[in-house]
């Protein structure tokens, strides 16, 4: 039977996790019952040999105890002492009428106050014995901390104390349990770090063809941590030369054409192995950036379409240019703070819901603006795209000045506890949950319009109205009443575009002049105006290109983003040279208008 | 698509059609030239005011320059703040070379201004004695080269977007925004501080013109005066091209651009030339604006700046160059208005409202006078 379960994957695997799991609760629970060895280590921590003093500072840590953790900072503190031959916590000490300082008493494992007939223990200080560590103990006891960290059975706290022990100057005393960890840790991410942690102090060692092995192994790892080290080490083995480390920084085609011209070290040479082992990491770095920008990308693109697409249905529908589409998203973002205000979210004490009831709060009050706006000035500009742009332009500076005089010029929004983290789909490559989140909203809202504008009525008398405004108002269709509503859904699209960017980016109230109107409109005019798939094309175009283009770098010069910028709307009005209509343009009769 | 709505209301052949604008306009600059020096000889009214009324004739040069290309052509540029600043930047760098506490000479003798080295981004390794003056603030050392150098850069900016731009027939809002969008990249690019033209700062510590100094009250009429006359000049260079055979070509692009291609004409090139002008006009109006103002920032190229540019010729009525004119003073003597603070009974007006007097404006001359001050006696009596 036992047979026949350990035979499938996923049962062998669960197995074999309940089996850690259990023993790592037995390992705590064993260190438990040895509180009085512990105290004994603690007793040492005050022997007059600094030697013995080290050592039992390392067993302390060694026990895995995590309650340790807080008795190591009191240590370091020098909130320790001795009384009666017992290891006691005083953290504070108080005074009686007579100015005797006296001090209540705490077990130092458990800081729980010592209590005698119901009472807590208070003597005077004169009895105590200071425990008071040496800059070198306390650098230790330090150290110890992360040590401690490796026995937790949180997963994370393993994880950051791996990480630490790798970081120089490196945990000396933690290699034992990091070969451990990464040997049988049940989290694939602690085992990862805890050998690479375990490999990263190898390259300390002396004895070469253990660092090379570690040197290969780390390459063979990807480990990006290991870059700046490996980098040092190489200019060590070709003697300070200032050029390796910029040498091992170009790309592999230029790395091997030079290295060749000086002559090819030997295959087996230190030197062969450091840079082999480096430019397999860098290949992945740059592997892991490029993904990194794409995902930024994606996100900004994602915000961009959804701004754009409610632009392209207002301009498309009515040949109106509004130019304070930028203010409705704001609005939207603003709304999304008026609800965490109202909700009282903070990072301290967070109500994530919040989040939830701020989407369709976002819709609504930008939807609302947005009807407000066609009923008292854009309902008289239709087809006068450029008056309509003159008086949108002046509707967005009183809103600006609205909300400035309300909230002021800087406010900010809280993003809900769930959206800090983030998806290891790949080796070091993680994509914020934040981002994620974005990009499917973006998704779901374009899925939406879609279904709106090609399955049900209104999209049909919205898509009549557009084609051909006087023939539809003849055949029975209400346009004013189309004309309101779509302009008030596209103002509510942008609501939610700013709703979702308070995830990833600041909010003040002239941000949607200073940030996203020009961007919207580029959008909309490189993906052409009639038709919705254009703007989404463009979007994550014009997205991604903005973020690809900034981290590039020709030569020493790095692009960055005003560059980017520029170098963009470059790209966008040569483009528009060979399609002036945009990416996909009207055809037939409305290209004309 | 709006041609035919513009046909029916909107046809100025070009000069005045109310004439009793043609007569106010020249009463105007009478006042101008006889009667503000006056009453500051005769102390009614400050030097700074005069200074402020000559800033204000500078945004009115920039503001025919647009209707030149947006009255008359039809064609909405939203970059005439660019233009402005090319021209201001011109002017601000020849200031700059006369002008600060005598800085550090570098390496092959030349004066590195001092505005400059405030922000001078020195490379690493670099110490502060091996800046060099950038090659490019060397032709604005002499007055007569900045002159032709502030006309002729944004002619030649003009020239490559409108090229470009009306070669492959972008049009209407297509235009505005991509001009728009090329305003707001070189606002990004003039900001930043290893460009060397003084990044967000901009450039200040301006002494002397010509020899003269900035600071002496006569020399500050004097440079009121030339603002004055150029304002004149460039009015009554417009309403000459607005009257010629070219101004009805322009005209004709305006309505009827398709027409006019069949008929044998070549609108880009009519296009280009109204927006090089434009240009020109508006990097003159920097030129003069920039001793005026004692500082030039890229702040004078925002969005907003090339939108206000529009407003002034709106409220004045566009296609009409003294409307031009009239919008500029008007909506800027309004803003000197609104911007100071004033107490009412129950109510104190703050600077801050003014936002919502300029948004006010932008959407009250667009609903209830779409044809400008100019014309508001056409709104009522309904003639066309």
């Amino acid at each position: 039977m036992f047979k026949r379960v350990f035979k499938r994957g996923v049962f062998y695997r669960t197995g074999v996790i309940l089996l850690l799991q259990a023993i790592w609760l037995f390992c705590a629970l064993s260190a438990r019952a040895d509180d009085d060895v512990i105290r004994a280590d603690m007793l040492r921590l005050a022997h007059a040999d600094p030697a013995v003093r080290r050592e039992a500072v390392t067993a302390l840590a060694r026990t895995g105890d995590q309650r340790l953790e807080e008795f190591l900072e009191s240590y370091r503190m020098g909130s320790i002492y001795i009384w009666k031959d017992r290891p006691v916590l005083c953290e504070k000490t108080v005074m009686d009428e007579e100015m005797n300082e006296l001090a209540p008493l705490s077990d130092p494992l458990t800081r729980r106050p010592l209590m005698n007939n119901g009472r807590q223990v208070v003597v005077p200080v004169e009895e105590l014995t200071g425990i008071s560590p040496t800059r070198r103990e306390r650098r230790l006891a330090g150290r110890a901390k992360f040590l401690l960290r490796l026995s937790s059975p949180d997963a994370g706290m393993r994880l950051s104390g791996a990480k630490k022990a790798g970081d120089p100057p490196g945990i000396t005393e933690a290699a034992g349990l990091l070969m451990k960890l990464s040997e049988n840790d049940p989290d694939r991410k602690v085992r990862y770090t805890a050998r690479e942690s375990l490999l990263l102090l190898r390259l300390n060692e002396r004895a070469t063809e253990d660092r090379l092995a570690a040197v290969r192994e780390l390459g063979e790892m990807k480990s990006m941590r290991a870059l700046p080290r490996l980098r040092e080490l190489l200019r060590e083995v070709t003697g300070g030369d200032p050029e390796a480390g910029g040498l091992a920084a170009r790309p592999l085609r230029t790395a091997r054409g030079l290295v060749r011209s000086h002559g090819a070290p030997a295959p087996d040479s230190a030197e062969h192995v450091y840079r082999q082992a480096i430019r397999k990491i860098e290949i992945h770095q740059g592997f892991v950036d490029y993904f990194g920008s794409m995902f930024q990308g994606f996100s900004l693109g994602s915000i961009l379409i959804l701004m754009g697409l409610g632009l392209a249905i207002t301009f498309g529908l009515m040949g109106v240019i509004n130019m304070a589409h930028g203010e409705l998203m704001m609005i939207g973002a603003y709304t999304t703070f008026e609800i965490q205000r109202l909700v009282g979210h903070t990072p301290d004490n967070p109500s994530d819901w919040y989040y939830v009831l701020a989407l369709p709060a976002a819709f609504l009050s930008s939807a609302l603006a947005g009807y407000l706006i066609e009923v008292l000035v854009v309902r008289h500009l239709y087809r006068r795209p450029v008056e309509s742009l003159l008086a949108t332009w002046g509707v967005g500076l009183i809103l600006i000045q609205l909300v400035r005089l309300r909230y002021g010029d800087n406010i900010g929004v809280n993003a809900p506890s769930w959206a800090r983290g983030g998806i290891e789909i790949m080796q070091d490559i993680v994509l914020p949950y934040g981002r994620c989140f974005i990009i499917a909203l973006c998704a779901f809202c374009v899925l939406l319009i879609y279904y709106l504008m090609k399955r049900t009525g209104l999209g049909l008398r919205m898509r009549a109205t557009m084609q051909n405004r006087d023939m539809a108002a003849s055949l029975g269709v209400n346009t004013g009443r189309v004309d309101r509503y779509t302009f008030a859904f596209g103002s509510g699209i942008a609501g939610i575009a700013g709703y979702a960017w308070t995830l990833i980016g600041g909010v003040t109230p002239d941000m949607g002049q200073t940030n996203f109107i020009v961007d919207s409109f580029l959008v909309v005019v490189t993906g052409g105006v009639g038709e919705l798939l254009g703007v989404v094309f463009s979007g994550l175009g014009i997205g991604v290109l903005t973020k690809v283009l900034e981290p590039a770098a020709i030569g020493s010069f790095t692009v960055g983003a005003i560059w980017a910028k520029v170098l963009l709307l470059l790209v966008i009005v040569t483009f528009i040279q060979f399609k002036p209509a945009g990416l996909f343009a009207p055809r037939g009769r409305l290209a004309d208008e | 698509m709006s041609n035919v709505a513009l046909a029916k209301t909107d046809r100025p052949l070009g000069g005045v059609r109310w004439p009793g604008m043609h007569n106010a306009l020249l009463l105007l600059f009478f006042a101008g030239l006889a009667g503000v020096p006056l009453l500051y000889y005769t102390g009614q009214i400050s030097i700074e005011t005069v200074n402020m009324l000559g800033r204000y004739m500078a945004f009115a040069i920039v503001a025919v320059g647009l209707d030149l290309i947006w009255g008359y052509t039809g064609i909405l540029s939203l970059c005439q703040a660019f233009f402005f600043s090319l021209g201001g930047y011109a002017m601000g760098m020849y200031l700059a070379h006369h002008g600060g506490p005598g800085g550090m000479v570098d390496a092959s003798g030349w004066n590195i201004p001092a505005c400059l080295y405030v922000v001078y981004p020195y490379k690493v390794g670099e110490a502060p004695g091996d800046a060099m003056l950038p090659w490019f603030w060397k032709p604005f050392y002499t007055l007569p080269a900045t002159v032709a150098l502030g006309l002729l850069i944004p002619g030649l900016v003009a020239f490559v977007i409108g090229y470009f731009g009306f070669k492959s027939r972008v049009r209407g809002v297509y235009f505005a925004i991509l001009t728009q969008a090329i305003t707001v990249a070189a606002w990004l690019v003039f900001s930043m501080n290893s460009m060397k033209l003084g990044g967000t700062n901009g450039l200040t510590r301006f002494d002397k013109i010509a020899g003269y100094s900035l600071a002496d009250p006569d020399v500050k009429m004097a440079v009121y005066i030339i603002t004055l006359l150029c304002l004149a000049g460039v009015y009554l260079l417009c309403r000459h091209i607005a009257g010629s055979r070219l101004g009805r070509v322009l005209i004709a692009v305006r309505d009827n651009e398709r027409t006019l291609r069949f008929a044998g004409y070549r609108p880009h090139v009519y296009k280009v030339f109204a927006f090089v002008a434009a240009a020109a006009i508006a990097g003159l109006g920097g030129m003069l604006y920039t001793p005026q103002m004692g500082i030039f920032t890229p702040a004078n190229m925002e969005a907003g700046m090339s939108i206000m540019v529009v407003i002034w010729v709106a409220v004045g009525g566009r296609g009409t160059l003294s409307g031009a004119i009239l919008g500029a003073l008007a909506v800027n003597l309004l803003y000197s208005f609104f911007t100071s603070e004033k107490d009412f009974i129950l109510f104190t007006w703050k600077s801050e409202y003014w936002q919502f007097v300029l948004g006010g404006l932008f959407i009250g001359v667009v609903l209830l006078f779409p044809k400008g001050l100019c014309n508001i006696g056409r709104c009522f009596t309904g003639k066309h």
